[in-house]
């Protein structure tokens, strides 16, 4: 159904804070995590492992199919989507989280990146994360194993025949099935072994033989 | 209470008179090894398990004491030429008889008592003539010969082994290694067991036993059983799930009425026993691998 995950680089979150980075020492609410995919894809699931984070955004950089020149869109698929009921408490903050194409506002199709906003507005948790992002790709209907023609030609819907005045068909496969057997049994038996003929054509003349 | 004493006495003597009896019979027997002989020879027999089981076992016992007498004897045989080599033949053939006779012993499907046989057969032939060929095998000359009796034995006629013998005899003077030996026993027996089959099979295909079986019938019939020795492709399950989809009794009942609906008269064109039992071998032998 989903298939194997799709390879993907998923970059170092970047926190949004007001102010510099370094010398404030407020914990940021927001982080931004970018992952970003080798060829546009048709998503169909992303799974994950929660860290601590409350709320999730997705938006998607979706390529334009046909028109080299027009510029890739951004689209949000997910907004404000609840993963901790409570952001205060430690429900669902160490969750598996599935999200699927069919939740999303748009069709997550020919997607060249994608950007994750957490966000935590509780102050209990110091640090919050999303792990092991997988991207799962649309699978089509039609895979290459199929049944082989043989086995759907088994039991075929057909009216009775007439077998009148013809062999019994089960003593015929029984005597056939055997002698099936005896040629398979005397052909698995059969090694390379050899005894090491070197004519040709059952000749031993001295010009014909060479070297090799 | 003397006479008790006395007779206290004359009994311990009597005791260990027996006593000292039964210590040398159990000593006899271990000393000529009967115990072992006997356990050999119960083995065979039940591995064998031939309806004459007395036969059986003076065939066997008679094969042991040749072998004994061979042994030691054929080593020194200093004697003038002519005489030599009437005498090595027939040591010949009846090395070659009891080879036969334990390739005999076992049939093919009781795979482990086969090959014991057949190592046992193929030890034996290799010893017969040995100052003369090398220890590279047994001689071809004896190795075609003892085909040629397996397949008379095996109930084949001479025109019907003809085609596979040519295909797996050997030149007099090669010698035949192991693997090929056990090959070509192998290869016989399973001939015969064909043929026998094939016999059953005309026999099936032919519905009334007076009168030959239609020629439509038995083509149809050859080529179902062709087409699933044709399936060569694929690991080895799928190939025997594949071959035994066309040869299930819906299959051939099919192909049956396919080709007889086609001939309604009641005289068409037949094919008699002998024609299809060369086919079928055509079919087996096709796929025996040319000794090279």
């Amino acid at each position: 159904m989903t298939g194997n995950p799709v390879n993907c680089t998923v970059k170092s979150p970047v926190a949004l804070q007001i102010g510099d980075v370094v010398s404030d020492s407020f914990h940021p609410g927001v982080y931004i995590t970018d992952i970003v995919l080798g060829e546009p894809v048709n998503i169909q699931e992303i799974s994950f492992k929660n860290y601590y984070t409350a709320y999730l955004t997705v938006r998607v950089l979706k390529k334009e199919v046909g028109s080299e020149e027009a510029p890739a869109k951004w689209v949000t698929c997910l907004r404000n989507h609840c993963l901790m009921a409570n952001p205060h408490t430690e429900e669902g903050s160490q969750d598996y989280f599935s999200l699927y194409r069919q939740q999303m506002l748009m069709q997550p199709d020919n997607v060249t990146t994608v950007r994750l906003i957490l966000r935590q507005p509780s102050s209990v948790w110091l640090n919050f994360n999303l792990e092991e992002i997988k991207i799962y790709p649309v699978m089509n209907e039609d895979s290459e194993r199929d049944v082989p023609s043989w086995l759907s030609s088994i039991t075929p819907a057909e009216e009775p025949l007439d077998m009148n005045g013809l062999p019994d068909p089960d003593a015929v496969s029984s005597s056939i099935q055997q002698m099936w057997a005896l040629t398979e049994i005397m052909q698995s038996s059969q090694s390379s072994a050899s005894i090491g003929r070197f004519d040709v054509d059952g000749c031993y003349d001295i010009n014909l033989l060479s070297y090799t | 209470m003397a006479e008790k004493r006395r007779s206290g006495v004359g009994a311990a003597v009597a005791d260990s008179g027996k006593a000292g009896k039964a210590e040398s019979d159990e000593e006899l027997l271990a000393q000529a090894g009967v115990g072992l002989l006997l356990r050999d020879a119960l083995l065979k027999l039940v591995e064998a398990r031939s309806e004459d089981p007395i036969g059986f076992l003076a065939e066997h016992f008679s094969n042991l004491v040749s072998e004994a007498e061979s042994g030691p004897g054929g080593g020194a045989g200093a004697e003038d030429g002519p005489k030599q080599e009437e005498q090595s033949s027939a040591e010949e053939q009846q090395q070659l008889s009891r080879a036969l006779w334990h390739l005999s012993l076992a049939h093919h499907s009781q795979r482990s008592a086969f090959n014991n046989n057949i190592r046992v057969a193929y030890d034996l032939l290799t010893l017969c003539g040995s100052s003369r060929s090398g220890s590279g095998g047994v001689q071809g000359r004896l190795y075609t010969e003892m085909l040629q009796c397996l397949c008379s034995e095996g109930g084949l006629s001479g025109t019907t082994a003809a085609p596979l013998l040519r295909r797996i005899r050997c030149h007099d003077y090669e010698a035949v290694p192991y693997e090929l030996f056990r090959q070509g026993v192998l290869t016989c027996a399973a001939f015969a067991d064909y043929i026998r089959k094939s016999q059953c099979l005309y026999a099936a295909v032919a519905s009334r036993p007076e009168r030959p079986a239609e020629r439509a019938l038995c083509r149809a019939v050859l080529g179902t059983l062709e087409e699933a020795l044709d399936t060569s492709h694929g690991a080895d399950s799928a190939r025997f799930l594949e071959a035994s989809a066309k040869i299930s009794p819906a299959k051939l009942a099919r192909a049956m009425a396919e080709v007889h609906v086609t001939s309604k008269l009641q005289e068409g064109p037949t094919m008699d026993a002998r024609e299809f039992e060369d086919a079928a071998a055509a079919l087996f032998i096709a796929r025996v691998r040319v000794v090279s």
